[in-house]
C-alpha cells in the first residue's frame, strides 16, 4: 500500500514537473515577427516626425534591415523582451547615432510593426506601435486530403515512394 | 564453449555469413552502387550523418517491443501521429525554436501513451499475431488521426492561424511549415569536421537513449520484459504479470517514437500533415532489419548499422539507378522494392532458421532416444 501510494505520487510528481516545464516554454518560446518602418508619421497631434535618411536595425549581432526612406524591415523574435540596436543617419550626409532600445512585446500578438521614426522621439505606445495584419488573398479552394477514390490510388505517392514525405 | 572451438573456421565463417546475411547484402550492394553514383565521400559522409541524427531515435524506439518479444512494432506509427498532433498544435501556438520541440515532446507524451496503451492492449488479445497486429491498428488508427485534423481541428480544437488552416475554415492543410524550428536541435553544438556537419546536441539525445536502454536493462522491469519476451508461461509462472509488462513495453516505444517523430520533423523543417507518419514504421523496420536484427533479437549496434546501410543505399540508388539505364527513376524504384523486399527476406530468414532449429533439436532428441535404447 505504501509502495503504491509513493508510485502515484511520484507519478503526480512527474506530471507536474512537465505541465511546469511546458508552461514555461510556452512563454520563452513565444515566437513574434517585428516589422520596422522608417517612415514619416503624419499630423500625430499635430505634428510631423520625418522618415530617417537611413536606419540599419541589429537583432542579436545580426545585421536584419538596412532601411531607407518608406523602407521596411522585419525580424522574428523568441520571447517578450525584444532587443534591438539601431545606427540612424537623421540625414543625408549626418553623423549616425546608435540607439540601444528594449521592448516589451504583447505575448498574444504574432506580428508588431514599429514606426522608428515614433519609437526615437519618444512618443507614447499608440503613436509608434501597431498590429500586423496579413493582407487576406483569395486562396482557390485546397483539394481536401483523402478525396478521391476510396483506395486513394492516384492522389499522393502513387507507388509509395516515400509517400510525399520528400525525404526519409 | 569448447565445441564451438572445435567447429572448423570454414563452417563458422559460413554460419556468421548465414547470421548476418542481410547487412551483407547491403554491404555488397552499397560497394557496387557508391562508385556508380558518383559521389563525393564528403558528401556521403555529410548525408548519413543527417540522416543518422534524423532516424536513430526512431530506429531506436523499436527496441523495446522486440526486448518483450512483441516482434516489430509497426505500431510505433501511432507514436509518430501523436507528435503530429502536438506538433501541429505548437506550430498554431506559435511557439518556435527549442521551447517549441520541448513543448511538442511533452505533449506528445499524453497522445503517444494513450494510443500505445489502446494497441498494447489489443496485442495482448491477438498473442503470437502481434506483427500483423500492430500494423493493421495501424490503418485504424490513422482513421481516426485523419478525422481529428481534417475535422475537430479548427470546428471544435481552435486553431487560430490562416496559415495552417485549409481555406474553408477547418481542417489543417496539407504541410504545415515548421521553419521557425528547423533543425534547432541540430543546429545547437553543431561542429563541422572536413565540411561535414555533425548535430552534436541531437547525437546527445540518441546517445541518452541508448543509456537508458542500457540501464533499463538491468532494471527489474527490463529483466520482466525479457523474461516474458524469452517465455511467456514461464515468465508467468514465476509471478511477472505478462499482460502489464507488454502493454509497457509498447508504450514506452510509441511515447519514444513521438520523441523521435518531432526530432524528425524539425530537422525536416515541415510536417507532411497526412503523409508524414505513413512510411516511417516501415522504413524504421526496414533500416533495423538491414542491421542484422531478427524479430526476436536486437541490438543499438544493429540500428546504428541499419541506418548507416539503409540510408547509404538511400542515398545512392537514384544515382547508380541512372549510371545504370540513364534513368534516375529505375533508382527511385529500386531502393523502394529493396527496402520491402529487405523486410520480407529477414522474416522469411527468421521463420526458416526457427524451423531449421526446431527439426534440429528433433533430430537430436531422437538421436538421443536412440542412443539410450542402445545402451
Amino acid at each position: 500500500m505504501k509502495a503504491k501510494t509513493r508510485r502515484i505520487l511520484f507519478s503526480l510528481l512527474l506530471v507536474l514537473v512537465l505541465a511546469a516545464v511546458a508552461a514555461v516554454m510556452m512563454v520563452i518560446g513565444r515566437g513574434h515577427t517585428v516589422y520596422f518602418d522608417n517612415k514619416t508619421l503624419e499630423d500625430y497631434q499635430g505634428q510631423e516626425y520625418k522618415a530617417f535618411e537611413k536606419v540599419i536595425v541589429t537583432v542579436k549581432d545580426e545585421q536584419v534591415a538596412k532601411l531607407a526612406k518608406r523602407d521596411r524591415g522585419m525580424s522574428i523574435w523568441i520571447g517578450q523582451n525584444f532587443k534591438m540596436i539601431l545606427e540612424v543617419t537623421r540625414e543625408k550626409g549626418g553623423e549616425s547615432e546608435i540607439h540601444e532600445i528594449d521592448l516589451k512585446l504583447p505575448y498574444s500578438v504574432d506580428g508588431i510593426v514599429i514606426n522608428l521614426p515614433a519609437l526615437l522621439a519618444g512618443l507614447p505606445e499608440e503613436a509608434w506601435y501597431s498590429e500586423f495584419v496579413p493582407a487576406v488573398t483569395e486562396e482557390p479552394e485546397e483539394e481536401v486530403p483523402g478525396a478521391g477514390d476510396e483506395f486513394g490510388l492516384g492522389l499522393e505517392g502513387e507507388l509509395g515512394l516515400e509517400d510525399g514525405l520528400g525525404d526519409i | 564453449m569448447n565445441e564451438k572451438k572445435n567447429i572448423p573456421a570454414g563452417k563458422r565463417l559460413l554460419e556468421l555469413a548465414r547470421n548476418n546475411a542481410v547487412p551483407i547484402m547491403f554491404i555488397i550492394i552499397c560497394a557496387v552502387f557508391i562508385p556508380m553514383a558518383g559521389f563525393s565521400p564528403s558528401y556521403l559522409l555529410n548525408e548519413i550523418v543527417t540522416r543518422m541524427g534524423r532516424n536513430l531515435f526512431l530506429v531506436l524506439c523499436l527496441l523495446f517491443p522486440i526486448m518483450a518479444g512483441m516482434g516489430l512494432n509497426f505500431a510505433m506509427t501511432l507514436g509518430a501521429m501523436g507528435a503530429e498532433i502536438a506538433v501541429i498544435l505548437v506550430a498554431d501556438w506559435q511557439i518556435w525554436g527549442i521551447p517549441g520541440v520541448v513543448l511538442a515532446m511533452i505533449l506528445s507524451i499524453p497522445f503517444s501513451a494513450l494510443l500505445g496503451f489502446i494497441c498494447g492492449t489489443l496485442q495482448n488479445m491477438a498473442k503470437g499475431r502481434e506483427m500483423i497486429t500492430s500494423y493493421i491498428i495501424n490503418f485504424f488508427i490513422n482513421g481516426w488521426y485523419q478525422f481529428i485534423v481534417l475535422y475537430i481541428m479548427g470546428a471544435i480544437v481552435p486553431i487560430i492561424h490562416s496559415s495552417i488552416m485549409l481555406p474553408r475554415g477547418y481542417g489543417i492543410r496539407n504541410t504545415v511549415s515548421l521553419l521557425n524550428m528547423r533543425q534547432c536541435l541540430d543546429d545547437l553544438l553543431a561542429i563541422r569536421v572536413a565540411g561535414v556537419k555533425i548535430p552534436v546536441f541531437t547525437f546527445i539525445l540518441v546517445a541518452l537513449l541508448c543509456l537508458f536502454i542500457v540501464w533499463f536493462r538491468r532494471t527489474k522491469l527490463g529483466q520482466d520484459m525479457r523474461a516474458v519476451g524469452q517465455d511467456m508461461e514461464v515468465a508467468k509462472a514465476a509471478g511477472i504479470n505478462v499482460d502489464r509488462t507488454r502493454i509497457i513495453s509498447v508504450v514506452m516505444s510509441t511515447v519514444c517514437a513521438g520523441f523521435g517523430m518531432v526530432i524528425y520533423l524539425q530537422n525536416i523543417g515541415n510536417l507532411p500533415t497526412y503523409t508524414g507518419h505513413s512510411q516511417i514504421g516501415m522504413f524504421c523496420i526496414a533500416a533495423l532489419l538491414v542491421g542484422g536484427a531478427s524479430v526476436d533479437k536486437a541490438g543499438i549496434g544493429n540500428a546504428f548499422l541499419g541506418v548507416i546501410l539503409f540510408h547509404m543505399m538511400f542515398i545512392v540508388a537514384p544515382g547508380a539507378g541512372a549510371f545504370i539505364t540513364g534513368d534516375s527513376m529505375v533508382g527511385e524504384y529500386f531502393r523502394v522494392f529493396l527496402s520491402y523486399g529487405v523486410i520480407t527476406l529477414a522474416l522469411i530468414m527468421y521463420e526458416a532458421k526457427k524451423r531449421m532449429a526446431k527439426s534440429r533439436a528433433g533430430r537430436e532428441l531422437a538421436e538421443a532416444q536412440v542412443k539410450k535404447e542402445d545402451a
